[in-house]
C-alpha cells in the first residue's frame, strides 16, 4: 500500500529521485551516445522524456489525493492525459513569448514543451486529477496551504520562472551554441525545478508532514 | 476646476523643460556635429589667394612645363605644380601599425609582426625614396568615416549635417571629386563602400561586396585579379585598390590567429609583385616613371579585431610610400622628427609620423589638383620630400632669392605649397564659422586669425622684398635663405596645427562636463516626476479616500518590468533585440494578467485575444527584421514569397495589392462605429466621418495607382500619386485646427455634454481621427493592418483594465497609480508597434520612402516633418494621444457616480506614469551611452539609439502637454 503521510525525508527523497533522474539522463546521453543538450538537442530532450517522464508519473501517482476513489493506475492515466494538454499550453506560452517557429525548431519545441509539461502539469494531474478547486488554489492563488500543495506546485513554479529567466541570455551576441532555442531555456527550467524541489522540501520540513486523507 | 486644471497641467511643462535642458546639455557634450559645406574648390580660385601675387611665376612655369609636360590639364599648373604623374593607393583595411613597422621598434616580437617584409626591406634599402610612416587616424575609426576623412581631409563626426539624407554618398568636396573634375582618370577596385560614397566618380571600378564579415577572400581575390594587369595599362592616373581581408580576419579570428598571418603573408607576396612591376616600368619613358605608391591602412584594430573607438591600437595605422623617382637628397636632411633604429643587419630604418587628416591635401598637392574645400590638413613634409620633382628649382622667385642648393629649392617649393594650403584652410574656417549651425569657439578663432595674418604677412614681405629689390641687395638674403624659409615653414605649420587642434577639439572630443551635467538634470527630472506623481496621488486621496497601501503586487511587477527593460539597454545585444524584448515583456504581462484574472475565476476572452495579438506582433516584427537585411518592399509580399508561393504569381500579387484595401475598409467600418458611438457632437460629427471616409477612399486610390494593377490615365496617376496624399494631409491638418479652434473659442457650446467623461471621449476621438489618416497613408500598405492590430491591442488593454478595476471597486485602490499595469502595457505596445511597422533605431532604419509620399522634390522641412510623423506616428503620437481611453473606459463603465475632478486626476496620473516609464528608459539609454562612449559600436548602435530615444522622449513630453491642454 502506498504511503499514508509524506514526511520530510520522503518528500526530499521524491525530489531527489526526480532531480537525479535528470542527471542520470545527462550522464547516459553523454556516455552511451556522446550526446549533449547542446549538440543533440532534440535527442537529449527525447531521452529526458523517456526516462524522467515515467519516474515523475510513477512517483507522483504514489502521493495522489483522494485515494479511496482513485487507484494508482487511474492516477497514472490522469498524468498521461495531462502530459499533452500541458504541452499545448506550454508551447502556446513559449510562442507568445517569442519562441522561434519553423520546421527546424518544430521537434525541439515539441520535446521541450512535453518536458515542461512533465515539470509543471503532470504532477498536479497525477495528484489532484481534474479537481477544479485544487488547481485553482495552487495556480491562481499561489498559496500552498499544505505540504502536498508545496510538493506539487513549488517545482512547477520554479521551472516556469527558471525557463523565463533562462530566455534572457538568448539575444546576447556571444555566439555560443547554448544560446539556441531551447537549450538555455531548458537549463533555466531544470535549475528552477531543482530549486523548487529543494524549497518544497524545506517547506514540508517547516510545516510538518502531510496527512493524506485515507477516508 | 479652472484652478485645479493648471495645478494638474503645470508638472507636465516643468518636466518638459527639465528634459529639454538635460537633453540639450547632454547632446552638446556627446553628439559632435559638423556642418557640411557645399562649396567646392576650383582651379581658378587660386587667383584670390595671396600666394599668387608674384605674377612672373607663371612665365617661369611655362618654361618649366615645356620640359615636363603633365599628362592632363591644358593650362598645366592648377594650384600647385604636379609632383607625381600617377598614383597607386593600396588600402589594406585595419592595418595595424605593428603589421608594417619592424619588430625591433617594439618591446616584444609578436607572431603577427614582420610579415610584410617587402615594405620593411624597401624602407631600409632605399631610404631616399621609400618610407614607413606611423599614420594616426582620428576617431570614429570605422571604415566609412575613415574613408570620408581620408578623401575630404576633414574630421567626419557622427552627425554631419548635410543636404541629403539616406544616401551615404559624400556631398562635400573631396579628393575623388577633384580628381574627376580635373581630368584625372580614377580606377577603383575592392571594397564597394567606395562606389557608394562616390557614385559615378570612377572611370572604371571593380567593386566587391563588403558586408559579409565571414568572407575573407572574395574582395581580396577580386582585387588581385585586376590589380597586376591594371598596373601595365596607361588609361588611368590614380589607382585605388582596397583589400578587406585583414579587417575581416580580425573581426572573426582576432589578430593573433593563423588566418590573419596567412592574410598578411598573402599581402606580402602581392606587394612584392606590385613593386616589381612598378620598378620594371620606372625607367625613363616607362609607364611608371614618376609614380607614387602608397600602401596604407584606414584605421588600426585591437587584438580582438575591434575598431571604431579612439584607443591607440585603433587609431595607429601605417602608411608606406615609395616614389619611383628618387629625390636627390635623403629625406632625413630636411626633417628632424624622425624615429630611426638600426636593424639586425645594421641598416637604418626611419619611421615618420603622418596624420590621416593630411592625406587628402598631400595627395592633392602632389597631383597638382585643387585641395578639397573642407580639408584642414597640411601638406606632409616627409611625404612631399619623397618625390623627386619637389626638389627641382622652377621658380623665378627662387632664382631671385638665390637659392641654388637642392634643399633650398625644396624648401621654397614646400613653402609655396604651404602658402596655398594655409589660405585654403583659412577660407574654409571663415566660411564654416559664418554658416554652420554650431560655430567654433570665438577666442580660438581670434587666435587662429592672429596666427594666419602673422604667417601670410611675413611671407608677403619676403616675396615683395625678393621681387622688387634689385640684384644688389639680394645677397643679404642669400646668406640666410634657409633660416628664413625654415621660419616661414614654422609659421605656416603653427597656423595649420592650431586649426587642426581646434577642429579636433570641436569635432572629436566629448565634453564630459556637459554630459555629466545633462545626466544630473535628467536624474533631477526623474525625482520631479516621482514627486508630482506623489502630489497627484495625495490629491486623488482627498477625493476618494481609500485605505489600500500603494505598493501592491502589481505595482512591484510593473516596476520590475520597467527596470528590466531599462537596464537591458546597457548591453548592445539587447538594444538590437529591443523589439523582441518588448514583445517578450508584453507577452509576459499578458500571461500575468491571465494569471491575476484566473484568481477571480473569470478568464476573459480579451486575455487570450491579447496573447494571440502578441503572437501576430511578434511575427510581424520578425518579417520586419528580415526586411532589414533584404531591404525590399512590402512585408506581406515578402512573407508570401518566402513561404514559397510561386505559381500564379501575378494573380496572387494582384490579390495582395487588394488586401490592404480590404483591411482598410474593415478599419473604416470600425472607425465609423467608434465615432458614431462616442460622438454626440452633432455638427462636427458629420465632418469627421466624412473626412475620414474621404481619406480612406483617397488612400485606396493612391495605392491602386501605385501598384499599377489598373492601367490608369496620366491624370489619374498624377492625382493618385501626388494630390491624393496631399489632400489627406490637409484634411488631417484641418481637423486638428478645427478641433483646437472650437475648443478655445467656446468649449461649453461646442461640447454640450453634461458628463465630463463623454466630453473627454469626444475630444480624444477627434484628436485621433485628425492624426490617424496622415499616419495611415505614410505607413503605406501595412498601415491598415497596423491600425487594426493597434485598435485591437488598445481595446484588449482597456477592457482588461476595466475588468481589473471592477474587482477593485469593492473597496481597495482605484486609478492608474494602484494599477499601472495597463499603462505599462500601453507603452510596451507602443514600442512593439514601432518595430512592427518596420522601423528600427538606426538612420538607415528610417523609412525614407514615406517622406516622399505625395511629394517628388526634397525639402528639408516638409520631408523632415513627414519622416518624423512616419517614424514616431504609431509608436508615440497615437499611443500618447489615446491614453484618455484608458481612464475613460473605467469611468464609463463604473456604475457609481464618480466625483467630477477624479477623471482628470486619473488622467494626469496616467500621463505621468506613461511619461515616467519613457523618461526612465531614456535615462538608462543616456547612462549607457555615457559608459559606452568609447565602445566599438558607439556610432553604429548606441548613438542612433540615443537620438531616437531622446527625440521620442521629447515628443512624448510635448504630446502630453498638448494633450493636457486639449483634454482638460
Amino acid at each position: 500500500m502506498a504511503v499514508s503521510e509524506i514526511t520530510t525525508p520522503k518528500a526530499a527523497a521524491l525530489h531527489l529521485l526526480c532531480s537525479l533522474s535528470l542527471l542520470v539522463v545527462h550522464w547516459l546521453a553523454w556516455n552511451l551516445y556522446s550526446w549533449s543538450l547542446i549538440t543533440h538537442t532534440s535527442e537529449t530532450l527525447g531521452l529526458c522524456l523517456i526516462v524522467h517522464g515515467p519516474i515523475v508519473i510513477g512517483v507522483y501517482s504514489l502521493v495522489r489525493r483522494d485515494r479511496q476513489h482513485c487507484s494508482y493506475w487511474m492516477a497514472v492515466a490522469r498524468g498521461l492525459f495531462g502530459l499533452p494538454v500541458g504541452a499545448l499550453v506550454m508551447s502556446f506560452g513559449a510562442i507568445v513569448l517569442g519562441a522561434p517557429v519553423g520546421i527546424r525548431y518544430l521537434k525541439r519545441t515539441a520535446y521541450w514543451s512535453l518536458l515542461m509539461s512533465i515539470f509543471t502539469f503532470v504532477p498536479p494531474a497525477c495528484v489532484f486529477g481534474s479537481s477544479r478547486v485544487d488547481w485553482h488554489r495552487i495556480f491562481a492563488h499561489f498559496k500552498p496551504e499544505e505540504s502536498l500543495d508545496a510538493l506539487v506546485c513549488l517545482p512547477a513554479y520554479g521551472s516556469v520562472i527558471g525557463a523565463w529567466i533562462g530566455a534572457w541570455p538568448m539575444p546576447l551576441d556571444w555566439e555560443r551554441p547554448w544560446q539556441e532555442w531551447p537549450i538555455c531555456v531548458t537549463y533555466g527550467a531544470v535549475a528552477g525545478y531543482w530549486i523548487g524541489g529543494f524549497a518544497s522540501s524545506v517547506f514540508i520540513l517547516i510545516h510538518g508532514p502531510v496527512h493524506v486523507k485515507e477516508d | 476646476m479652472a484652478a485645479s486644471k493648471w495645478v494638474l497641467i503645470r508638472p507636465f511643462f516643468l518636466i518638459l523643460t527639465l528634459h529639454s535642458l538635460a537633453i540639450y546639455l547632454f547632446t552638446r557634450g556627446f553628439l559632435l556635429t559638423r556642418t557640411e559645406l557645399s562649396s567646392f574648390s576650383h582651379c581658378s580660385d587660386k587667383s584670390q589667394s595671396p600666394c599668387s601675387i608674384p605674377s612672373p611665376t607663371n612665365n617661369a612655369n611655362a618654361s618649366f612645363l615645356g620640359d615636363h609636360p603633365p599628362k592632363s590639364g591644358s593650362n598645366g599648373q592648377c594650384w600647385t605644380r604636379p609632383a607625381v604623374d600617377r598614383l597607386v593607393i593600396i588600402i589594406l583595411d585595419a592595418l595595424r601599425f605593428d603589421f608594417v613597422a619592424p619588430s625591433f621598434f617594439f618591446e616584444e616580437k609578436k607572431p603577427w609582426m614582420d610579415k610584410l617584409e617587402v615594405l620593411q626591406k624597401l624602407a631600409s634599402d632605399e631610404g631616399m625614396s621609400s618610407r614607413i610612416f606611423k599614420a594616426i587616424a582620428d576617431p570614429p575609426t570605422t571604415s566609412l568615416q575613415r574613408l570620408k576623412g581620408l578623401t575630404t581631409g576633414g574630421l567626419p563626426t557622427f552627425i554631419d549635417v548635410g543636404n541629403s539624407f539616406g544616401a551615404p554618398a559624400i556631398v562635400e568636396d573631396n579628393l575623388i571629386f577633384q580628381l574627376a573634375n580635373n581630368g584625372k582618370r580614377v580606377l577603383m577596385m575592392g571594397d564597394d563602400t567606395w562606389v557608394k560614397l562616390f557614385p559615378h566618380r570612377f572611370n572604371e571600378s571593380y567593386p566587391y561586396p563588403s558586408f559579409n564579415v565571414k568572407d575573407l577572400d572574395t574582395v581580396d581575390n577580386g582585387v588581385i585579379e585586376h590589380l597586376l594587369p591594371s598596373l601595365l595599362r596607361d588609361d588611368w592616373d590614380v589607382l585605388i585598390a582596397h583589400f578587406l581581408g585583414v579587417d575581416h580576419a580580425g573581426h572573426i579570428y582576432g589578430v593573433d590567429s593563423t588566418p590573419m598571418i596567412a592574410k598578411l603573408e598573402q599581402y606580402n607576396n602581392i606587394l612584392e609583385e606590385v613593386v616589381q612591376v612598378l620598378k620594371n616600368q620606372s625607367g625613363s619613358g616607362g609607364l611608371h616613371e614618376n609614380t607614387l605608391l602608397v600602401v596604407m591602412g584606414d584605421h588600426g584594430q585591437t587584438l580582438n579585431g575591434d575598431h571604431g573607438g579612439g584607443t591607440a591600437e585603433e587609431v595607429e595605422t601605417s602608411l608606406f610610400a615609395m616614389s619611383l623617382r628618387n629625390p636627390p637628397a635623403p629625406v632625413a636632411t630636411v626633417l628632424d622628427k624622425n624615429y630611426c633604429q638600426l636593424d639586425l643587419d645594421g641598416k637604418k630604418i626611419c619611421i615618420g609620423t603622418f596624420q590621416q587628416l593630411d592625406f587628402a591635401v598631400t595627395m592633392a598637392s602632389l597631383l597638382g589638383i585643387p585641395f578639397p574645400f573642407g580639408s584642414i590638413g597640411r601638406v606632409n613634409p616627409e611625404l612631399y620630400a619623397l618625390t623627386g620633382r619637389t626638389w627641382e628649382t622652377h621658380n623665378q622667385c627662387a632664382e631671385k632669392l638665390g637659392s641654388h642648393s637642392n634643399l633650398e629649392s625644396w624648401m621654397l617649393n614646400y613653402v609655396n605649397n604651404l602658402c596655398v594650403n594655409t589660405w585654403q584652410v583659412k577660407r574654409y574656417i571663415d566660411l564654416y564659422s559664418i554658416t554652420s549651425v554650431i560655430g567654433l569657439p570665438a577666442e580660438d578663432l581670434l587666435y587662429i586669425n592672429a596666427l594666419y595674418s602673422q604667417a601670410q604677412g611675413s611671407w608677403l614681405d619676403i616675396m615683395k622684398f625678393a621681387l622688387y629689390s634689385e640684384n644688389g641687395t639680394h645677397s643679404r638674403i642669400m646668406d640666410n635663405t634657409t633660416s628664413v624659409l625654415q621660419r616661414q615653414i614654422d609659421a605656416y605649420s603653427s597656423f595649420l596645427e592650431g586649426v587642426a587642434e581646434l577642429a579636433r577639439f570641436a569635432w572629436t572630443e566629448f565634453n564630459l562636463m556637459l554630459m555629466v551635467f545633462g545626466l544630473c538634470v535628467m536624474l533631477t527630472s526623474l525625482c520631479v516626476h516621482l514627486y508630482s506623481i506623489r502630489t497627484v496621488h495625495a490629491l486623488c486621496k482627498s477625493y476618494y479616500p481609500f485605505s489600500g497601501s500603494s505598493t501592491s503586487l502589481r505595482v512591484l511587477t510593473v516596476i520590475f518590468f520597467v527596470a528590466i527593460r531599462a537596464f537591458s539597454f546597457l548591453s548592445n545585444s539587447y538594444i538590437l533585440a529591443e523589439g523582441r524584448v518588448a514583445s517578450f515583456l508584453l507577452g509576459t504581462s499578458g500571461i500575468l494578467n491571465l494569471w491575476f484574472s484566473s484568481d477571480t475565476g473569470e478568464v476573459a476572452v480579451e486575455n487570450l485575444l491579447f496573447l494571440v495579438l502578441n503572437i501576430i506582433i511578434r511575427f510581424g516584427m520578425e518579417s520586419g527584421l528580415s526586411k532589414e537585411t533584404i531591404g525590399s518592399g512590402s512585408s506581406i509580399v515578402h512573407s508570401f514569397g518566402s513561404t514559397g508561393i510561386e505559381k500564379g504569381w501575378s494573380l496572387k500579387l494582384g490579390l495582395l495589392e487588394l488586401l490592404p484595401i480590404l483591411a482598410l475598409s474593415i478599419l473604416v467600418v470600425l472607425i465609423y462605429i467608434i465615432i458614431s458611438r462616442n460622438f454626440f457632437w452633432k455638427r462636427l460629427k458629420y465632418f469627421y466621418t466624412m473626412g475620414n471616409s474621404l481619406c480612406c477612399m483617397l488612400m485606396s486610390v493612391h495605392w491602386i495607382v501605385e501598384s499599377n494593377i489598373i492601367a490608369a490615365s496620366e491624370e489619374l496617376k498624377n492625382f493618385g500619386k501626388t494630390f491624393a496624399p496631399r489632400i489627406i494631409y490637409s484634411i488631417g491638418l484641418l481637423h486638428f485646427v478645427l478641433l483646437a479652434l472650437s475648443l478655445t473659442i467656446n468649449k461649453k457650446y461646442m461640447v454640450p455634454v453634461s458628463n465630463p467623461t463623454d466630453a473627454l471621449a469626444i475630444v480624444a476621438t477627434g484628436m485621433l481621427s485628425a492624426w490617424s489618416s496622415t499616419i495611415l497613408i505614410l505607413l503605406g500598405r501595412q498601415g491598415p493592418n497596423v491600425a487594426l492590430v493597434c485598435i485591437l491591442g488598445a481595446w484588449c488593454i482597456t477592457r482588461l483594465n476595466w475588468a481589473a478595476q471592477v474587482d477593485a471597486e469593492s473597496g481597495t485602490a482605484t486609478g492608474p497609480i494602484s494599477n499601472p499595469m495597463p499603462v505599462l502595457q500601453w507603452s510596451l505596445l507602443a514600442v512593439c508597434l514601432f518595430y512592427y511597422t518596420g522601423h528600427w533605431c538606426t538612420f538607415d532604419g528610417l523609412r525614407y520612402a514615406a517622406a516622399f509620399i505625395g511629394f517628388e522634390h526634397f525639402n528639408i522641412v516638409q520631408q523632415g516633418i513627414l519622416l518624423a510623423i512616419d517614424t514616431f506616428g504609431v509608436s508615440h503620437i497615437i499611443p500618447v494621444l489615446s491614453i484618455p481611453f484608458l481612464v475613460i473606459s473605467k469611468h464609463q463603465i463604473s456604475k457609481k457616480k464618480q466625483p467630477d475632478g477624479l477623471l482628470f486626476i486619473n488622467l494626469t496620473q496616467a500621463f505621468l506614469i506613461y511619461g515616467l516609464i519613457t523618461a526612465f528608459t531614456t535615462t538608462l539609454t543616456i547612462i549607457c551611452v555615457t559608459i559606452q562612449r568609447r565602445h566599438l559600436m558607439v556610432w553604429g548602435l548606441f548613438a542612433p539609439k540615443y537620438v531616437f530615444d531622446v527625440l521620442g522622449l521629447l515628443l512624448t513630453d510635448v504630446l502630453i502637454c498638448v494633450g493636457s491642454l486639449f483634454y482638460y
